[in-house]
């Protein structure tokens, strides 16, 4: 592999002579899509789902490539230059970025269309609740909107009968799949889990907190996976930006491309029956209790976030992770607005720094302390 | 309104479906295990199954997909009854096919499983490359590694092959000939590819996709044989402006409207292999992003 550092010389450029040799051609695949950061580049294979980092140089070498032969290009550097060149060739041959031809470009090869298209009109509902129940009209406005994914806080212990009676409320709904987080009753056994199993069809991940003893390790065999958390956790534990949560698809990719990967056809529902893009953003466009799902999505205030692409958030906009990134808009550094008075600010709990390329704990950085305590997130050192 | 034969569990139908929902379109979604009595209620003709009921002329386009739509017949007791009525409900049956198939609609039940070696012959009538191909029942004219051999029937698969078991027929190279006599095979020149090309034909719209598969051993005769830890690399391509009118030319002589068409590049020349017209698309249309499911949805 390459160190990620510049290497390449450019020769002082001198009349070029036409060789009678067939000349070569470099065509890139036209899944692989390269997003350009600061400093470094970063390659995404679509369709094999992997991304990997290299030099910025290599993005200017790729440009080249897409314009002029290979041996043309290889004209254009220093004789140390030429080899780091044609090694960089090799490795994009090696890993089937793409492929060579002789006198022209297989010009038959067409680009690929990053429009983004999705049949449903909301993907994920995410919903605060303070008991693990749900209301008929919810239920009726999930199914009507098609929503597939739900996700679920539960602030008290749900129990087994619970669970099962919230996974079974969606019988006959287009809801493919819900995950629960939910806190930790004694009353779950292994057995509770073992009857879950038979009895539920929707729910994929459960998530347990304030558990002092896990009551059984999740097997690769149950249909849901399962986590258990001393900790207490609050809605407010999400928005994290973290490598590994960085996913390579083609859909998720095209989504960050043209809209926003955190809110694009999101919807949420807070404790106490707010309409929200997420639950943990202040803003409110509605009452679950006097409003339906269709009603705030009508009037077509929610949406505003929706098509806000990292190119327009301050420092991702130059992040070379920025379209296989999470991205939170509930929790920033609030340091940006945009003219409608939009936030564009990076997300508080990223600790990436594509200027520096280096990662470092958010929560200790000095500059971010005054959005951590607007937040009401615990203070460095502890101290109000 | 819509409808849609097909079978139980048939995943492009299910995306196709979601589509036509996001559309609001009407549709009625029929399966292998319905079985349909014709009736009429005020002079229309209504058809109905155990789990649908629909008018006739009430149904605006028809999506052949896979399966059958299938018919009561009623028996009687005198055979020459019994022998005239069964015409009676032939001529009827009929009726409702052909109009159903009159209407609006992509493809047909009546000749959506094509006949490979008739399908070659209209090829190399409108001008299609199409390697070298004998049918035979030994292998003295095989040449070993250079002739592969494929199975005549539309699928390849054997249901229930032993319990709890199916088996494919995938396309392999002779690699030795064998002494005995067989029952009559299907032998084709095997082709050097530079790669496979899939086209999914809709109404004189051709997508195609190129399949690279050439730097992988397991692949290279036959790109179902999945290679999971490489997978094949799927990208849009445009086949030459020439080679998609004789594509257009051989759908209207099959009188198919929709299907999947392979081809195998090698040089500047692109081989025409077979026609399905019922096959799996979605795979290709989402690694190259053509949304074909929305294109079949809108069509309809």
């Amino acid at each position: 592999m390459f160190d990620l550092s510049n290497r390449l010389l450019v020769a002082h450029k001198t009349i070029q002579t036409t060789d009678e040799i067939t000349m070569r051609f470099f065509n890139l695949y036209s899944d692989i899509f390269i997003t350009k950061g600061y400093n470094r580049i970063l390659i995404s294979d679509l369709g094999r789902n992997s991304s990997k980092l290299y030099p910025l140089e290599l993005y200017e070498l790729i440009a080249e490539l897409k314009s002029t032969s290979i041996d043309r290009v290889l004209e254009n550097y220093e004789p140390e230059s030429k080899i780091i060149v044609q090694e960089y060739i090799d490795y994009l041959l090696e890993r089937e970025y793409g492929f060579i031809t002789k006198e022209d470009w297989d010009r038959n090869f067409s680009p690929l269309s990053y429009e983004y298209q999705d049949y449903q009109p909301i993907s994920n509902l995410f919903i605060e609740v303070e008991k693990l129940t749900i209301s008929e009209t919810l239920i009726q406005s999930i199914a009507n909107l098609g929503i597939k994914h739900l996700a679920v806080f539960c602030r008290s212990a749900a129990s087994l009968q619970e669970l099962i009676s919230f996974d079974n409320a969606f019988e006959n709904t287009p809801l493919e799949g819900m995950e629960i987080t939910s806190a930790y009753t004694t009353e779950l056994t292994k057995d509770s889990f073992a009857l879950l199993q038979r009895q539920s069809q929707r729910i994929y991940h459960l998530q347990f907190y304030q558990c002092q003893e896990i009551p059984l390790l999740s097997n690769t065999e149950s249909r849901f996976t399962l986590d258990f958390t001393k900790d207490t956790l609050a809605i407010n534990s999400c928005g994290k930006v973290n490598v590994a949560d960085f996913n390579t698809n083609m859909p998720k990719v095209l989504e960050a491309i043209n809209h926003n990967s955190c809110l694009h056809k999101k919807l949420g529902i807070d404790v106490a029956g707010n309409i929200k893009n997420c639950p943990a953003l202040p803003q409110s466009f509605g009452n679950i209790h006097e409003m339906t799902l269709e009603q705030v999505l009508r009037q077509g205030a929610i949406q505003q976030y929706w098509d806000m692409t990292k190119e327009e958030i301050m420092v991702c906009k130059d992040c070379e992770f920025r379209n296989v990134c999470t991205d939170c808009r509930a929790f920033t550094e609030r340091s940006h607005t945009n003219k409608l008075g939009y936030d564009i600010s990076k997300p508080l709990k990223c600790g990436y720094d594509p200027y520096s390329n280096e990662w470092s704990d958010w929560s200790l950085n000095p500059l971010k302390q005054q959005a951590i305590a607007y937040y009401g997130f615990k203070p460095l050192n502890g101290k109000k | 309104m819509i409808l849609i034969i097909s079978k139980n569990n048939e995943v492009t139908t299910t995306a196709v479906i979601k589509e036509l929902i996001a559309m609001n379109k009407q549709f009625i979604r029929i399966h292998e295990d319905e079985v349909f009595d014709i009736n009429t209620i005020k002079k229309r003709i209504v058809l109905t199954s155990h789990r649908n009921q629909f008018f006739l002329d009430e149904v605006s386009a028809v999506w052949y997909r896979r399966g059958a739509i299938e018919f009561n017949r009623m028996r009687y007791q005198n055979q020459s009854i019994d022998r005239y009525m069964f015409e009676v409900q032939h001529w009827l049956v009929e009726y409702v096919l052909k109009s159903l198939e009159g209407k609006k609609h992509i493809n047909k039940q009546s000749n959506s499983h094509v006949n490979k070696l008739l399908v070659l012959e209209k090829a190399k009538e409108v001008g299609l490359d199409v390697p070298g191909y004998f049918l035979a029942e030994d292998m003295e004219d095989v040449i070993v590694n250079q002739t592969i051999v494929k199975p005549i029937s539309g699928t390849p698969i054997i249901d229930d092959i032993k319990e709890q078991h199916n088996g494919i027929m995938y396309t392999s190279v002779i690699e030795q000939k064998s002494e005995s006599d067989f029952f009559i095979s299907f032998f084709q020149d095997k082709i050097e590819k530079d790669f496979e090309i899939r086209s999914f034909y809709l109404n004189k719209k051709i997508y195609s996709t190129a399949i690279i598969s050439q730097n992988d051993e397991k692949t290279r005769i036959d790109h179902r044989r999945y290679n999971s830890e490489i997978p094949n690399r799927n990208v849009p391509y445009k086949l030459p402006a020439e080679v998609e009118h004789k594509i257009d030319l051989l759908m209207h002589s099959l009188d198919l409207n929709c299907g999947s068409l392979d081809f195998i590049k090698s040089a500047d020349k692109f081989y025409f292999l077979e026609i399905n017209a019922i096959g799996q698309f979605l795979g290709m249309s989402n690694a190259c992003n053509y949304g074909l499911e929305r294109e079949i949805a809108a069509y309809l």
